[in-house]
């Protein structure tokens, strides 16, 4: 990694970290550097200074607390796919921690700084979309918290300020009969997505869909929110005839364009198929009992 | 000397030669001293898995400067002006050079191994994205690139051709503009076979069947990329340079020609390779820019190549876009076969590929097939794309040849309704009509091709997944399966001298043998080893010709100072060439050995027998009078009989008479996602023929790596261009190689039919398994959809290309058509 030269801080506490990225000058933040790293590699990024997180402990956590799953911005993608919290209660994680990109990735990538890059093909954007995630901030003004369907402008472009830190990102602890999923196609291990789709259901007593959530990956501009076809889910018993009108609608809802990872025509109707699939794992996980059918 | 190597005798296999008038019949066992078909564990590994291997980027010389290449990011522009001052202004940077200051020094163009002529750095016009227009040296390798990207280069960009068919419109935007006689794109035209012949052979036949198919740009993306250390030596006038060389002699004689140093003032040494696959092959820009600035400067420069620009612009492979015909009868007997190709070569004809075809092996299209009349015909084209055309883990173009037959047969088996299997039995070349001329000219040594495709139809369960492949039809069930065949024929080892050439350097290859005092001995090769297993598999057959231990054998390889002049290691021929110099050499030994053995046992010479069993001299008749090699190599040094000259060592430069035919049958069963049109692998056999073995682990090993590749190159490989000229497929974001995760267990087979022409029977293996295994995939995915008409799918077959097909015959699903879901209440659930 041949990058242009750079004054590199390691500050150790939130604070010591804001300060820093209020006092210099347009400082860039280093988490795990799987995205910033091969920038400054093809010197597409070229910063003065870098403020390297990875020193700040406090940051490094993955728990439920107050209502809330949190991630920390030190919170790796390795750290999902081996916590067993995540296996038991939240399967969207469970499903996607293992899709992101290749383990030596994952080691390195934090969940936070793949948030904050906000490619529209990553991962978890889509995953905070579908289960109303919150990004947690940290500027010169204090705390701040930016729902996920507020936080992506552009690919690469998010509402968070220059001299913002993001602390933490987070979802409510699942309700009882909650169930969620995700669902990603890739041309091989490493990849990223040629499509993706999480979705998230909650039922009400009478096995009705109270909440639904779909968030879609690779298929916009940014990670993109399926309202249409959640609204469409609500109030509704799960079935294959209601996943198949609501992969549809999450399918028109998509934009993708044609590019090495697959036609736009093709892309938007695995839209519908990764939909379909994403509700069809998440309405169990909710409760719902699926059953083969033959015809 | 204690070893806790171990050894496995390859149980199930027999060395055999054929009865017939080949070299002297000798058998071969596993002794246990490391010899032909013992599984020796690597020796190179010891230094590979400890991490003490020593690559090109791992020297480091006293005064060393790092060279970084600035390069254009247009694919076809005129150079206006290039001003290198803000680098120059830099401390660290010492020089930044142009194409004007290697002309002082009659460096600025070098010759590709076709003999064209490419810019080292870019003279007026820059012919390809990524092309060398600069060089900046300085005092370390961020400095190096700090100061390239402070070189400020003006362009005149033009409009870009990238296609090989727009090259060669009439409007077209011409490439070579420099070349006097070159007035479009085109750049050479070449035809194999009897076009009368088979024409008539066409018109007469009961069935015809044709196909488009691209076989598309690859890159071989070795580990390692390339790089050079040069050093110039004023006060020896001599210049070393180590580099990433496959051919570290020939490339000796190509700087020497290109620089005007005199060769035996060019030192070219090849340390450990990470990986060639053919792209170590050419020289390249970087290595003669890297000798010139060391030249200039009086100090080592270091050139190092990032990857992306390693796949932008280092040899490619492949590239053909080919229409294949096939002519037969109604029971399915082919008759003739037809095939025309568009060749993209990129910006300069600089495939490499020595023999005296401009196609190189391609016209082996006939297969391993007896079929009485063939024609093939090549156009090559420029394109502002890299330049290539290397033989990527396979014999000149012989990869293209065989991708190309092996799915002609599937379409014709398909046209006719039979199976794939019966159709190949149907056609093969028996094995009685060995040594076999194809319709093409090709002297085929041996092969028993219906045995290996029994063989593997048997440990593929064939018949199994043909029922299952049915039921999953009829119950139009989510995942459909395909079986796909390739019974290749591939052709490898490279000679003979009279067909094959470098540069006009005939293809033969080397060896020098001594064995020491003590009793050990050093084998030095005109071969290199970039993964091979060199080291090792030379060692064996040395420790079988003399009866020495494995271990007490030193192989040596890669220094032209030292090492016997050889033209390198690449289309499978360190084997059936080098291999076959190492037992020459090693019989030359041991008939000088003989004479010693006479003079220690105190018996005549002719009284004096060899017994390979034991791997000692013995005189007639009193077995336990013996001698080892190791005993001899004393007295050759210590008591030599009069009259002879002391010392124990041979040289052989063996001109191999023929080359050798490998060949296998691959069966790939496929289960395709009939709703992504992923395609994952059920089961996956290959059966591989490459003569006698002579350490089975090591083949297996080959065999594994290149199935690998043959699954990057049927998935996922593709080196992309869009209509600008840019790479889209330039890293390895976009160049997709795959990794353990996308690779099935390989279930391997062999049988072993003998080359009756190489002194040990063998043939090489390396390049089978990518050689044979694209086929074997395209045929499976090709199968699984084959009864509703699909007859072809273009590689890389990632999910939505296989989608496409689905859905374009209406094999396509949607997911939600077999599932129901119930919900009980709240209350209910909460239990
Ligand atoms: C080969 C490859 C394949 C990949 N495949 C996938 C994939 O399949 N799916 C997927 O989702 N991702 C994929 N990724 C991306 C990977 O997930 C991200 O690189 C990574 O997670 C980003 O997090 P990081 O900690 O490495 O961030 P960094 O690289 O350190 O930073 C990325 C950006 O975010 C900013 N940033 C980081 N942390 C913070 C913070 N706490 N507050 C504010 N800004 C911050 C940085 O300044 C920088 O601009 C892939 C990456 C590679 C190299």
């Amino acid at each position: 990694m041949k990058s242009a030269p750079f004054e590199h801080y390691e500050p150790t506490t939130t604070n010591e970290a804001t300060s820093l990225l209020e006092s210099l000058d347009d400082p860039t933040i280093l988490a795990g550097g799987q995205s910033l790293v091969p920038m400054l590699r093809f010197r597409l990024a070229n910063p003065d200074v870098v403020v390297d997180i990875n020193g700040i402990d406090s940051l490094d956590y993955l728990r439920e607390e107050d209502g809330y799953l949190k991630l920390g911005a030190l919170a790796r993608h390795a750290d999902v796919e081996d916590s067993d919290l995540i296996d038991e209660r939240y399967g969207s994680f469970a499903d996607t921690a293992p899709l992101v990109a290749d383990p030596q990735i994952r080691n390195r990538g934090t969940v936070a700084g793949s948030v904050a890059q906000a490619d529209p093909k990553g991962d978890w954007g889509s995953v905070l979309l579908a289960h109303e995630g919150e990004i947690v901030a940290e500027g010169p003004d204090g705390e701040r918290v930016i729902p996920a369907d507020e936080f992506f402008l552009l690919p690469y472009d998010t509402t968070l300020g220059e001299d913002e830190l993001i602390t933490e990102v987070r979802i409510p602890t699942p309700e009882p009969r909650e169930g969620s999923a995700y669902h990603k196609l890739k041309r091989k291990t490493g990849d990223y997505a040629m499509a993706g789709v999480g979705a998230r259901l909650v039922l009400d007593d009478d096995g009705r869909i109270e909440t639904a959530g779909i968030g879609m990956t690779a298929v916009d501009i940014t990670n993109a929110q399926a309202t249409d076809a959640e609204q469409h889910l609500e109030g509704e018993r799960p079935s294959a005839d209601l996943f198949e009108t609501a992969g549809e609608l999450a399918a028109e809802a998509s934009n993708p364009e044609s590019d090495e990872h697959g036609g736009a025509d093709y892309k938007e109707r695995m839209v519908d198929v990764l939909a379909q699939r994403a509700l069809g794992d998440a309405a169990e996980r909710a409760g719902a009992v699926r059953r083969k059918v033959t015809q | 000397m204690s070893s806790d190597r171990e050894r496995a005798p390859d149980a199930d296999t027999e060395y055999q030669h054929p009865e017939d008038d080949g070299p002297e019949p000798e058998k071969h066992c596993g002794h246990g001293r490391g010899g032909m078909g013992e599984e020796v564990n690597r020796k190179e590994d010891k230094r590979f898995i400890t991490g003490r291997g020593d690559y090109v980027d791992d020297i480091k010389k006293p005064g060393m400067l790092h060279c970084e290449i600035v390069r254009s990011p247009h694919a076809h522009a005129r150079v206006e002006e290039i001003d290198g001052s803000r680098a120059e202004a830099m401390d660290e940077v010492v020089a930044v050079l142009t194409a004007e200051d290697l002309l002082a020094h009659d460096l600025a163009t070098m010759p590709t191994l076709m003999d064209d002529t490419q810019d080292v750095l870019v003279n007026e016009k820059v012919k390809f994205q990524s092309q060398e227009v600069a060089a900046v040296i300085a005092e370390d390798r961020y400095a190096a690139k700090d100061g390239a990207q402070k070189v400020e280069v003006e362009y005149d960009v033009l409009d870009p051709v990238v296609d090989a068919e727009e090259a060669l419109e009439d409007d077209a935007p011409l490439v070579r503009d420099e070349l006097d006689d070159q007035e479009d794109n085109h750049i050479f035209d070449w035809e194999t076979g009897d076009k009368e012949e088979t024409d008539r052979v066409f018109e007469e036949a009961d069935v015809t069947v044709e196909e488009d198919m691209l076989y598309q740009r690859l890159h071989p993306a070795p580990i390692e990329t390339c790089g050079a250390v040069a050093d110039w030596d004023p006060g020896k006038d001599k210049m070393t340079v180590h580099m990433t060389s496959q051919a570290p002699h020939a490339h000796r004689t190509l700087f020497s020609q290109v620089s005007g140093i005199p060769e035996h003032k060019v030192r070219i040494v090849s340390p450990d390779v990470g990986g060639g696959f053919g792209n170590k092959v050419p020289i390249y820009p970087g290595y003669v820019v890297a000798a010139a600035a060391s030249y200039v400067l009086e100090e080592p420069v270091k050139w190092v190549e990032e990857r992306s620009e390693n796949i932008q612009t280092t040899g490619f492979a492949r590239d053909y876009d080919m229409t294949g015909e096939l002519a037969a009868t109604e029971d399915g007997e082919i008759k003739g076969v037809k095939v025309d190709v568009l060749a993209n070569h990129g910006a300069y004809n600089a495939a490499a590929q020595p023999s005296k075809f401009p196609a190189g092996f391609f016209n082996i299209f006939t297969g391993s097939y007896d079929i009485e009349a063939a024609h093939g015909s090549l156009t090559a084209a420029f394109t502002n794309t890299a330049p290539g055309g290397v033989a990527y883990r396979c014999s000149f173009r012989v990869t293209e040849a065989v991708y190309l037959i092996e799915r002609m047969v599937k379409v014709l088996a398909d046209e006719l309704d039979v199976d794939p299997a019966e159709i190949r039995r149907k056609n093969f070349i028996p094995s009685e009509a060995f040594p076999y001329e194809s319709a093409t000219g090709w002297n085929y040594d041996s092969g028993d091709y219906e045995k290996a495709l029994d063989k593997a139809l048997e440990m593929a369960d064939y018949e199994h997944y043909r029922e299952e492949q049915q039921r999953r039809l009829e119950e139009d069930a989510d995942k459909l399966i395909g079986i796909g065949i390739s019974s290749f024929t591939e052709v490898v080892g490279a000679g003979p001298g009279k067909q094959c050439d470098i540069a006009g350097i005939e293809m033969f290859d080397s060896a020098d043998l001594r064995v020491n005092p003590t009793g050990n001995a050093v084998l030095r090769v005109g071969v290199q080893t970039q993964g091979q297993g060199h080291e090792t598999t030379f060692a064996q057959i040395v420790a079988e010709e003399l009866g020495m231990d494995v271990d007490d054998i030193t192989v040596e390889h890669g220094d032209t100072d030292t090492e016997p002049y050889g033209l390198g290691t690449y289309g499978s021929r360190s084997t059936p060439v080098a291999g076959a110099a190492a037992a020459v050499a090693a019989r030359k030994v041991r008939d000088k050995a003989k004479s010693i053995a006479a003079n220690e046992l105190e018996a005549a010479e002719e009284d004096i027998e060899w017994d390979r069993e034991s791997g000692e001299f013995h005189v007639a008749g009193a077995p336990d009078r013996s001698i080892t090699i190791t005993e001899i190599a004393a007295g050759a040094y210590m008591n030599h009989p009069g009259g002879e000259e002391p010392g124990l060592e041979a040289t052989n430069y063996y001109d191999p008479p023929e080359m050798t035919y490998p060949f296998g049958s691959y069966i790939v069963v496929v289960e395709i996602d009939r709703e992504t049109g992923e395609v994952d692998f059920e089961k996956f056999v290959a059966v591989d023929d490459c003569g006698n073995r002579i350490n089975p682990m090591i083949i297996e090993g080959q065999i594994h790596g290149g199935l690998a590749q043959g699954i990057g190159t049927a998935m996922m490989e593709h080196v992309t261009y869009d209509d600008n000229g840019n790479v889209t497929g330039g890293d390895f974001m976009n160049y997709l190689l795959p990794t353990a995760n996308e690779i099935p267990n390989f279930e391997t087979g062999h049988t072993v039919t003998p080359s009756p022409h190489h002194p040990i029977g063998a043939k090489g293996v390396g390049e089978s398994p990518t050689v044979g295994s694209p086929p074997a995939i395209v045929n499976a995915v090709v199968d699984a959809m084959s009864e509703a008409g699909v007859s072809h799918v273009e590689m890389p077959m990632t999910p939505d290309v296989v989608w496409e097909k689905l859905d374009e015959v209406g094999l396509s699903h949607q997911p939600a058509r077999n599932v129901e879901f119930s919900v009980e209440d709240g209350e209910h659930a909460d239990d």
